[in-house]
C-alpha cells in the first residue's frame, strides 16, 4: 500500500498539485488519468522521488528503508535508454551499479538479463543499440531495465504515448499480462481514457491538480461523479433542462434520469453517451425529439451518426451497432426521432468539483 | 517514519552535494580569473600606467594611426569577400546534393588547421622574389610581398572559413522547403535568396562576419611573414604592438593593445547578441 | 516513374552552378594553389636534403617542444574545459552569464595582445609571476600557458551544447536504478560528452601546434630550449632559406592534415550522436 497524504506541489506560482490524498493498494495496476496540465506526471514523479513535494507525506507499506531507490522503478515517457549501451548493457545497468558487496557475480547478472530479455521477448536483440530498435521494442527494453532491479513499485509515465496506434494496443495487453505475472504495484500516467479503461484495475482521474474521482474502470465510466469526468471519459451529448421530481424537463419532453431523484434545479444538464441515444422513425415514441441526419460514418464495427436537432439546431452524435444500422436503413438528410436512454444529470453544484 | 523528508533528500541526490558544487565552481572561477580575467586586466593597467597623456600620445602617434588605417583597410576588403564566399559555399553545400561534398567541407576548414606562419609562407612562395610569379611581378613593377596586397591575401587565407563554417550548419538545419516554396511560387533564385533565405540566416551571417572581422584585424603570424614590417606602410596594429614591445616601449605597446582589447570586447558583446538573436529565432520558428 | 523523377528535378533550386563554381574557384585560388606551392617548392630538394633539414637537431628539439607544450595545453584545456562547461550549464552563481560571454575572449583578442599580456603578467617581477616560485616566462611552462589561453574556448564550446541537450531523464533513469552520482557521471554523462570533448581537444591541439603570435613573446625563443617549430620556419624565412622553411612546413602541414581528418571523423561521430537523440 502506498499512502499519499495531503501532497501539494507548486512550480513558482503555479499550483500543480493541491492537497492530494490517495491510497494505492499493493499489487494493483492503477492509472493516473487526466488532461495535460492536470498534475498527473508531477504526482508520479513525486511518488518516484524525482521531485520533492512541498507539503505532505508518502508512506510505503513496509516502512522506509534506506535503499528506497531500489524499491521504485520508473519507466520514462521517452524511455531514456542509454544510447551508447547495447540492449544487454542497458538492462544490466541497474545490476552493475550496485555496491560491490550487494552486486551479483558477472555470470549471475548475465543470466538474469537473459531472463528479463526473454520476459520482454527481446532475446535476439541483446547486442543491438537502442537506435536500431522500433518504438515498441525500446519501450520493452525500458521496462526490462527497470524490472532488473526488482522494484516493489513500478511507475510508468505515458508508457504508450509515443507509439503508433497498433503497437500501442498490443503493448497495453502485454503490460496487463506482465503485471499479472510479476505482480508489482504498478502506477501509470495517461491522458488516454481508453487506455486507462482497458488496462487498469483502478483509475484515478485528475484535473487541475485535484483528484476528481477514483474507482474501478466500471465505476468511473458508468458512474462519473462530475461533468468533467463524464466528458473526459468519452463523447457526450448535452441536454439542458429543468430538473424536477426525478425527471429532466426540456420543452414538452421529460426524461427519466439515473441517480439521485430528490434533486431539483432550474439549470440542469443531462449527459448522454452516443450509444445511449435511441434513434427511431416512429414519431409516436413518447418524449422524442425530431432531428436531421447530417452525416453518417459507416465503417468499422459501429456506425457513427451526426444529427441536427430540428427545434434547437444543436448537433448530436449517436452510435449504432452495425446490425441496428442495417435494420433501420438510415439515410443522410432524413428526419428521425431521437431519445436519450440513459441520462446522467448534473446541476451547477456538480461543476464546482 | 515519514518519507516526505526522504523524498526531499532524494531530490538533492539528483544533483551534486553542495560542497562538490562549491568546489567545482571555485576551481572554474580560479582558472578563468588566472587565464582570462587577469590577462585582460593587465592590458589596461599597463596601458594607463603612465597616465592619460602618455596613453593618448601613444595612440595618436602617426605610425599608430597609419597602422589603424591599414588594419581597417585590410578588414574592409577581407571580410566582405569572405562573407560572399561563405554564403555561396553554404548555399551550394546545403541546398544541393553532389559528390565530394564532404571533401569540399574539409577543404574549406583547411586554413583552420594551417599554422599562420605557413599561411604567410605560401604567399611568399607564390609572389616573393624567388617565388613562382616573383620574376613576372618584378618586371611589371608590382609588389605583393612586403606590401599591402600580401597582407590582404594572407589575412583572407586565415579568415577564409569563418563565415562558411557558421552558415553551413544553420542552413542545413533549416532545410530547403521555404526556398522551394518560393521558387515554386515563381520567385527568381536571387529574389528567393534575398527574401527567404537571408532573413533566416541573417544573425548567423552577422555572427560569422564578426568573428571573421576579429581574426582579420588581429592576425599576427601570417601577416608578420608577408609584411616586411615597414613602419607607416605595411604595419598592421598587431605588428605595431610587437615593434613597440620589442623596443621596450611597453606603455605605448599596451596602449595600442588596449584599443584592440576594446575591439575584442565589443566583438564579444556583438557575438553574444547575435547568438541570443539566433536562439530566439529558433525558438520562434519551432 | 520517369515523371516522378522529373518532378523532383524541377524542384531543385537555382544557383547550383554559380555558387559551387564560385566556391571552387575561390577555394582553389586562395587556398589550394598557395598551399600546393609548399609541396612544389619542397620537391626541389632531394630526399636526402629534405630529411637533413627536417631532422636537424635544432628542428627536432622544436618538434619535441611544440608537440609537448601543445599536448600538455590541450590536456589541461580538456580537463578544465569539461569542468567549466559543466559548471556553466549545471550551476547558478554570480557573474555566470558574464563569464560565459568572456570565454570566447581568446578568439576575439589578437594573439599578439594575448602574448604581451601573458608575458607581462607571468614575468618574474610581473603581477602574478612574483608570487610563483618558479620561472614561467621564457620556459616551456610559459609556452604552455599561452597555448592554454588561446585554446581555452574550444573544449568549452564543444561540450556546452551537448551538456545542455542532454536529456535529464537519462540521469534520472540511472538514478532510479540505484546508481550513485559518480557512477551516473562516469557511465552515462561522460560517454555522451566524450566525442565533443575529444573534438575540442583535437581542435585545441591543431591550433596550438601552429600558434605563433601569443607564443613568441613568452617563449624567449632560445634555440634547443624554447624555440617552437613555427618560429623556426619564421627564422629560416628571415634568412631567406626558403627551401628549409618549406621543408619544415611540409612536415607541419602533413601533421595538420592528419589532425584535420581526425577532427572531421570526431565531428561526424558527434553529429551522429546528436542525430540519434
Amino acid at each position: 500500500m502506498i499512502q499519499l497524504t495531503d501532497i501539494s506541489k507548486n512550480f513558482g506560482r503555479y499550483q500543480a498539485l493541491k492537497h492530494i490524498n490517495l491510497d494505492i493498494p499493493s499489487g494493483e495496476l492503477v492509472a493516473l488519468l487526466g488532461p495535460s496540465g492536470s498534475g498527473k506526471t508531477s504526482l508520479l514523479r513525486i511518488i518516484a522521488g524525482l521531485e520533492a513535494a512541498d507539503e505532505g507525506v508518502i508512506h510505503f507499506e513496509e516502512q522506509a528503508t534506506n535503499d528506497y531507490g531500489q524499491q521504485v522503478g520508473f519507466v520514462f515517457q521517452h524511455y531514456a535508454l542509454f544510447k551508447h549501451m547495447t540492449v544487454f548493457e542497458n538492462v544490466a545497468y541497474g545490476l552493475k551499479v550496485k555496491k560491490r558487496k550487494e552486486r551479483l557475480p558477472k555470470q549471475k547478472i548475465r543470466e538474469k538479463v537473459q531472463e528479463l530479455l526473454q520476459l520482454v521477448r527481446l532475446e535476439e536483440f541483446a547486442d543491438r543499440y537502442p537506435s536500431q530498435l522500433s518504438g515498441g521494442q525500446r519501450q520493452r527494453v525500458a521496462l526490462a531495465r527497470t524490472l532488473a532491479v526488482e522494484p516493489k513499485i513500478l511507475l510508468l509515465d505515458e508508457p504508450f504515448g509515443a507509439l503508433d496506434a497498433k503497437v500501442r494496443k498490443e503493448l497495453r495487453r502485454w503490460l496487463r499480462r506482465l503485471h499479472d505475472e510479476v505482480s508489482v504495484t504498478t502506477i501509470f500516467v495517461t491522458h488516454d481514457q481508453e487506455e486507462a479503461l482497458d488496462v487498469a484495475d483502478r483509475i484515478v482521474v485528475l484535473n487541475e491538480g485535484v483528484v476528481v474521482q477514483e474507482g474501478t474502470p466500471d465505476e468511473v465510466y458508468h458512474h462519473p461523479n462530475s461533468p468533467f469526468v463524464y466528458n473526459f471519459l468519452g463523447d457526450v451529448n448535452l441536454f439542458k433542462g429543468r430538473l424536477e421530481r426525478g425527471k429532466l424537463h426540456q420543452g414538452l419532453c421529460e426524461w427519466e434520469i439515473s441517480g439521485d431523484l430528490e434533486r431539483q434545479s432550474e439549470a440542469a444538464v443531462g449527459f448522454v453517451r452516443p450509444h445511449d441515444l435511441l434513434i427511431t422513425r416512429d414519431l409516436t415514441v413518447k418524449d422524442s425529439v425530431p432531428a436531421w441526419i447530417t452525416y453518417i460514418q459507416a465503417f468499422g464495427k459501429s456506425v457513427k451518426i451526426e444529427l441536427k436537432r430540428q427545434d434547437s439546431d444543436e448537433y448530436l452524435e449517436a452510435e449504432l451497432s452495425r446490425e441496428q444500422f442495417n435494420e433501420l436503413q438510415l439515410q443522410k438528410k432524413e428526419l428521425v426521432y431521437i431519445k436519450p436512454n440513459q441520462l446522467h444529470v448534473f446541476t451547477p453544484d456538480d461543476y464546482s468539483i | 517514519m515519514a518519507i516526505g523528508t526522504l523524498a526531499v533528500q532524494r531530490k538533492v541526490s539528483l544533483s551534486e552535494p553542495l560542497w562538490v558544487r562549491i568546489l567545482l565552481i571555485s576551481i572554474a572561477l580560479i582558472f578563468l580569473v588566472l587565464f582570462l580575467f587577469f590577462p585582460l586586466l593587465i592590458i589596461f593597467t599597463q596601458a594607463f600606467d603612465k597616465g592619460w597623456a602618455v596613453y593618448l600620445a601613444s595612440i595618436s602617434d602617426p605610425d599608430a594611426l597609419a597602422a589603424i588605417r591599414l588594419t581597417i583597410l585590410v578588414a574592409a576588403i577581407t571580410v566582405p569577400l569572405n562573407a560572399i564566399f561563405g554564403v555561396a559555399a553554404a548555399w551550394s553545400i546545403t541546398k544541393f546534393r553532389f559528390k565530394g561534398k564532404n571533401i569540399l567541407i574539409t577543404l574549406i576548414d583547411l586554413p583552420f588547421a594551417v599554422s599562420p606562419v605557413i599561411a604567410g609562407l605560401v604567399f611568399v612562395l607564390l609572389f616573393g622574389g624567388q617565388g613562382l610569379f616573383g620574376e613576372w611581378l618584378f618586371q611589371n613593377d608590382m609588389k605583393i610581398i612586403f606590401a599591402v596586397p600580401g597582407i590582404i591575401l594572407a589575412t583572407m587565407f586565415i579568415t577564409f572559413p569563418f563565415v562558411a563554417r557558421e552558415l553551413i550548419p544553420i542552413m542545413q538545419s533549416q532545410g530547403s522547403s521555404e526556398e522551394e516554396a518560393s521558387v515554386l511560387l515563381g520567385a527568381s533564385g536571387w529574389k528567393t535568396f534575398v527574401h527567404v533565405t537571408l532573413p533566416n540566416i541573417k544573425w548567423g551571417l552577422l555572427y560569422g562576419i564578426i568573428l571573421c572581422n576579429a581574426r582579420a584585424i588581429g592576425e599576427f603570424g601570417a601577416v608578420s611573414v608577408v609584411s616586411g614590417h615597414i613602419r607607416g606602410l605595411t604595419n598592421t596594429l598587431p605588428l605595431h604592438i610587437e615593434i613597440l614591445y620589442n623596443e621596450y616601449q611597453f606603455t605605448a605597446s599596451f596602449a595600442v593593445a588596449s584599443l584592440m582589447s576594446v575591439a575584442a570586447i565589443v566583438t564579444l558583446i556583438l557575438k553574444n547578441f547575435f547568438e541570443w538573436k539566433m536562439n530566439n529565432g529558433i525558438g520562434e520558428s519551432v | 516513374m520517369a515523371s516522378v523523377q522529373q518532378a523532383r528535378q524541377h524542384r531543385s533550386l537555382p544557383g547550383f552552378g554559380l555558387t559551387l563554381g564560385f566556391t571552387l574557384f575561390y577555394l582553389s585560388i586562395l587556398v589550394l594553389l598557395p598551399l600546393s606551392m609548399v609541396f612544389v617548392k619542397s620537391s626541389g630538394l632531394s630526399w636526402g636534403e629534405f630529411l637533413g633539414v627536417v631532422t636537424e637537431k635544432r628542428v627536432m628539439a622544436s618538434y619535441r617542444l611544440s608537440f609537448g607544450t601543445a599536448f600538455t595545453a590541450s590536456v589541461i584545456n580538456l580537463v578544465f574545459g569539461i569542468l567549466i562547461a559543466w559548471v556553466f550549464v549545471r550551476y547558478h552563481f554570480p557573474f555566470r552569464r558574464l563569464l560565459d560571454g568572456l570565454i570566447d575572449l581568446p578568439f576575439a583578442l589578437p594573439t599578439a595582445v594575448a602574448g604581451i599580456a601573458l608575458t607581462t603578467l607571468y614575468a618574474e617581477q610581473g603581477r602574478l609571476g612574483q608570487f610563483i616560485p618558479m620561472k614561467i616566462v621564457y620556459t616551456p611552462i610559459g609556452i604552455t600557458i599561452a597555448l592554454v589561453f588561446i585554446g581555452l574556448p574550444f573544449v568549452v564550446r564543444m561540450v556546452q551544447p551537448v551538456l545542455q541537450g542532454l536529456e535529464k531523464e537519462l540521469e534520472e533513469a540511472s538514478y532510479m536504478m540505484g546508481a550513485s552520482r559518480l557512477q551516473t557521471f562516469r557511465k552515462i554523462i561522460f560517454p555522451e560528452i566524450l566525442p565533443a570533448a575529444l573534438t575540442g581537444f583535437a581542435l585545441t591541439f591543431a591550433r596550438a601546434l601552429g600558434e605563433y603570435g601569443s607564443v613568441v613573446f613568452i617563449a624567449g625563443n632560445m634555440p634547443m630550449k624554447t624555440e617552437i617549430t613555427p618560429l623556426i620556419i619564421m627564422t629560416k624565412l628571415e634568412q631567406y632559406d626558403y627551401a628549409g622553411a618549406t621543408a619544415i612546413a611540409v612536415v607541419m602541414l602533413i601533421l595538420s592534415f592528419i589532425l584535420l581528418l581526425c577532427i572531421n571523423g570526431l565531428q561526424w561521430w558527434t553529429s551522429r550522436k546528436i542525430l540519434e537523440n
